[in-house]
């Protein structure tokens, strides 16, 4: 088959000295679906950047189409027809959809924009590529997985014969994946290609046509999806042998130490965000919620967390209530919590890794004695903890910018954990973590909870709460619809069922 | 350890390379408005140096020692407010307040220097005392402003600026002017409460060692307490110092309170080592000056004497080249002020790197990059 793209000893070096691809050579043929996999800062962000004309390769050449390119913006790599879908979607909320997609290129009726030209236009392309949409809806009433559709939709408008997905998944339920699985299927079958970037592999398994997979900046991998396995392909990423399965072992329940009474909060514009919300957790016990991203589960854990009041109702630790007073009596309280926006809340980018590691503890001893502040024993700690949770940098000085995502990810991690907490609050532990370091994570979390720690784990990967969670709960509209305790029997698609709003529990049902 | 040493190295690279671009720019411009630029561009670059001369007899004689002085003064003066203004940047807040807090921190001084009597040591003591206090009331109040009622720092420090300057110049005309004196300004302060002068011929006083108090003191602030450590992460990244369990808005308004302390005694240094009395006008606009002293270090204690001397330097130098060469006063502002534009464009020298690895072949490339990181 007659390559599409091809790029040929791409080396990418960033003005502050990283090499991000080196020497890499990467093709798509037309009309397959090609999976572009690897670890966080293997490089596959930063090639696929180049394609699209949002970077320029330090050296080497882009074949596309027969022809060698130069791509200087994402205008001109539109122009040649290549798309692509950032995982951050580039939609304006207060327009519609019809109004987005036609954004940048306009149908025209004297010197207005032609609105029903528009909504004709997305009804048009809608319905050739399957991709379902209301065109006058807004974007901000509608839920994500449209709103990817919109995204899809848009970069078709423009012409694009290329479509690089990045991450699609990450955000959708279960149901939501397969209809994108769908779409991109009728895509590559109307003469579409596509590249599709993600981590997880059984979707590589499921999807693809072709893999390739990059580490440390280089290729270590490209093969036929049919001829290799998840494990193969995680060897590739990583470098080693992955465990899939995490040792769990019976639970040993201890006393209930975390109750959670009413629970409310309303947005400062108005909006109920959480509503009376109540449960418990045992010692030694990992309480899962469940949900579509947007019902709750954020402000569940700044509630929790004491970096919001909330509106009504308590929550006590021990029998000790918590609320109300800030972040610290939280933690005081023996709260500790790997934040859902890692790299806005729980580090300082500019700050180097030991000042991260004591954010929760520098004001005691032994980092801090009459006044004074012992650098020596903050950078103790900081050696300890990089140890103990392999922490790769260049020392404890080096900067928290300087990372890659695992490694900064283990810094919260190794500052959370080590702070003994009687419970931890986990959001989205494994988002954006790669495979390696999701194993590490996923591990961390057992063992804490076997140590008779209680766990709240607020996930949107549904696999992970039915391997974790020794009870999951489902939010939806900030509500607890549903409380189950985990069996070999829970499915996915039972739990989506409840995520979406379809059903609910009793409260008598509640397990 | 290696890292930071290279850091360092970098880091006085780009000062270098800029500070003679940004010389020869201003040289350039010199040319274009003067008869004698050479002439009027030595006396920039040299003036503010003592200079010796030897006679025909072999004796040898210090001249313009008032001239160095003037530079050391007026760089006690930057290092103060430097310190001052590397606090509050360090907190990621702004403050145009200075000037204000300067102002009050001289009246402060002033009035224990006149009415409060008492002996030497204690006198001096007690009236930079007051100073700092001031200074920090002065500092205090937009920092809190900002924190509790999320009041603009800019417009608030701008306000007070004008509050402070017109309290002090009314107290000065109304109760504390020289009924003698024909002009506005107090009696000049007993002998007990001046600085006393540590290089003779000059005004540098011991405000000098006040200087490097400061220094260490804010170094020392910043780098070894809790207080500092809060004041960091605040800077580095607000919400991770709140989920941490700092209290962002007490670190604000102590920030802003902090650096008035350091203004309010540049005020004191301004009348009890300066002027000698309180008159109308103390040193106008000074106050802005600690910004650019505080960008110049990065906001480092340690760099802010550098950056002080240097920046001290360059506007000792600047007045001399107006005094005694044909460029005029706001040839002279404008030279100043490119040179700093230049020294605090922080792109530049990454622009010439950029060039520089665009011009080697790929295998170089992977090797330097790999020699560096």
């Amino acid at each position: 088959m007659p390559q599409l793209v091809d790029m040929r000893n791409i080396i990418k070096v960033y003005p502050n000295g990283v090499v991000a691809n080196r020497d890499v050579n990467f093709s798509v043929e037309r009309g397959e679906i090609h999976a572009l996999v690897g670890e966080n800062g293997a490089g596959k962000s930063t090639l696929m950047k180049i394609v699209y004309g949002l970077e320029q390769p330090t050296s080497g050449s882009i074949i596309f189409n027969g022809r060698p390119v130069k791509l200087q913006s994402p205008h001109q790599a539109i122009d040649f027809g290549i798309g692509m879908v950032h995982q951050n979607f580039m939609l304006i909320p207060s327009f519609t959809i019809a109004q987005n997609i036609v954004l940048g290129h306009e149908p025209v009726k004297g010197r207005l924009l032609d609105t029903k030209a528009a909504i004709r236009i997305t009804e048009q392309l809608a319905q050739e590529y399957g991709l379902d949409v209301d065109p006058t809806a807004k974007v901000e009433a509608t839920p994500v997985g449209m709103r990817q559709r919109v995204e899809i939709l848009k970069t078709l408008y423009r012409g694009a014969d290329l479509l690089i997905l990045d991450e699609p998944t990450a955000v959708l339920t279960p149901q939501e994946t397969d209809d994108l699985f769908d779409a991109v299927r009728r895509l590559v079958a109307q003469g579409k290609t596509v590249i599709f970037i993600t981590h997880k592999l059984i979707e590589v398994k499921e999807i693809s046509d072709r893999v390739t997979v990059m580490r440390h900046g280089e290729v270590t991998g490209r093969v036929q999806t049919a001829e290799v396995s998840e494990e193969d392909i995680a060897r590739m990423m990583v470098g080693r042998d992955v465990l899939f399965r995490i040792e769990k072992p019976r639970q040993q329940r201890g006393e209930v130490v975390v109750q959670v009474k009413g629970l409310s909060y309303v947005s400062p514009t108005g909006r109920p965000l959480l509503r009376d919300v109540s449960f418990q957790i045992h010692r030694g016990e990992i309480l899962g919620i469940a949900g579509v991203e947007g019902n709750g589960q954020t402000q569940l854990a700044e509630v929790l967390s004491g970096l919001q009041p909330p509106t009504t109702g308590e929550a006590t630790i021990g029998g000790q209530s918590v609320l109300g007073r800030g972040p610290r009596h939280v933690r005081q309280a023996g709260v500790a919590h790997i934040p859902e926006d890692r790299l806005t809340n729980g580090v300082a980018l500019e700050a180097d890794i030991a000042d991260n590691l004591v954010v929760d503890r520098y004001y005691r001893s032994p980092f801090a004695r009459r006044g004074a502040m012992s650098l020596r024993q903050v950078r103790r700690h900081a050696e300890q903890l990089m140890q103990k949770f392999d922490i790769r940098a260049a020392g404890a000085e080096a900067l928290m910018g300087s990372l890659s995502g695992g490694n900064m990810q283990k810094v919260i991690i190794a500052r959370e954990f080590s702070a003994d907490p009687v419970l931890l609050i986990a959001a989205q532990p494994t988002r954006g973590v790669d495979i390696g370091a999701s194993e590490f994570v996923r591990r961390q979390l057992v063992e804490e909870r076997n140590k008779g720690k209680a766990v709240l784990l607020i996930s949107a990967d549904l696999a992970e709460l039915l391997t974790l969670a020794d009870r999951i709960a489902v939010l939806y509209k900030g509500e607890i619809v549903a409380l189950f305790r985990s069996r070999p029997d829970l499915s996915e698609e039972e739990l989506g069922l409840y995520m979406l709003g379809l059903k609910r529990q009793l409260p008598e049902q509640r397990e | 350890m290696n890292e930071a040493r290279q850091k360092f190295s970098l880091e006085f690279m780009r000062i270098v390379v800029v500070i003679v671009l940004a010389l020869l720019l201003g040289f350039v411009i010199t040319a274009m408005v003067s008869s004698d630029p050479v002439d009027a561009y030595r006396e920039l670059l040299t003036g503010p140096l003592p200079k010796i001369t030897i006679n025909d007899n072999g004796d040898w004689q210090l001249r313009g020692i008032n001239r160095f002085g003037n530079w050391l003064e007026d760089s006690i003066t930057l290092t103060l407010l430097g310190l001052s203004i590397a606090i509050v940047f360090k907190a990621r807040q702004f403050s145009l307040g200075a000037e204000g807090q300067l102002t009050l921190g001289a009246l402060g001084a002033g009035i224990v220097s006149l009415y409060i009597p008492a002996p030497f040591v204690i006198h001096i003591g007690l009236a930079l005392l007051v100073a700092g206090f001031f200074g920090y009331i002065w500092g205090l109040i937009p920092g809190a402003l900002k924190a509790y009622l999320n009041a603009d720092e800019i417009v608030s420090t701008l306000m007070l600026n004008i509050i402070a300057i017109q309290l002090y110049q009314f107290i000065l005309t109304r109760y504390l002017k020289d009924p003698t004196a024909g002009y506005v300004g107090t009696e000049f302060f007993p002998e007990s409460a001046i600085l006393p002068v540590v290089i003779p011929g000059t005004r540098v006083t011991i405000a000098l060692f006040i200087a490097i108090i400061a220094i260490v003191a804010v170094w020392f602030l910043m780098s070894r307490t809790p207080l500092g450590y809060e004041i960091r992460m605040l800077g580095a990244n607000r919400r991770f110092a709140e989920y941490g369990g700092i209290n962002a808005k007490r670190v604000i308004a102590l920030s802003m309170g902090l650096s008035g302390i350091l203004a309010g005694l540049a005020g004191a240094h301004l009348s009890m080592g300066l002027l000698k009395q309180l008159t109308l006008t103390l040193s106008p606009n000074i106050g802005f000056e600690g910004i650019v002293v505080a960008m110049l270090a990065r906001n480092d204690p340690k760099f802010v004497p550098v950056a002080a001397l240097f920046y001290g330097y360059l506007r000792t130098g600047a007045q001399i080249m107006e005094r005694s060469s044909d460029v005029t006063r706001e040839m002279v502002l404008v030279i100043q002020a490119i040179i700093i534009l230049f020294i605090t464009a922080e792109r530049i020298v990454p622009l010439v790197q950029g060039w520089w690895l665009h011009r080697q072949s790929p295998e170089a490339i992977l090797d330097s990059a790999e020699a560096k990181g």
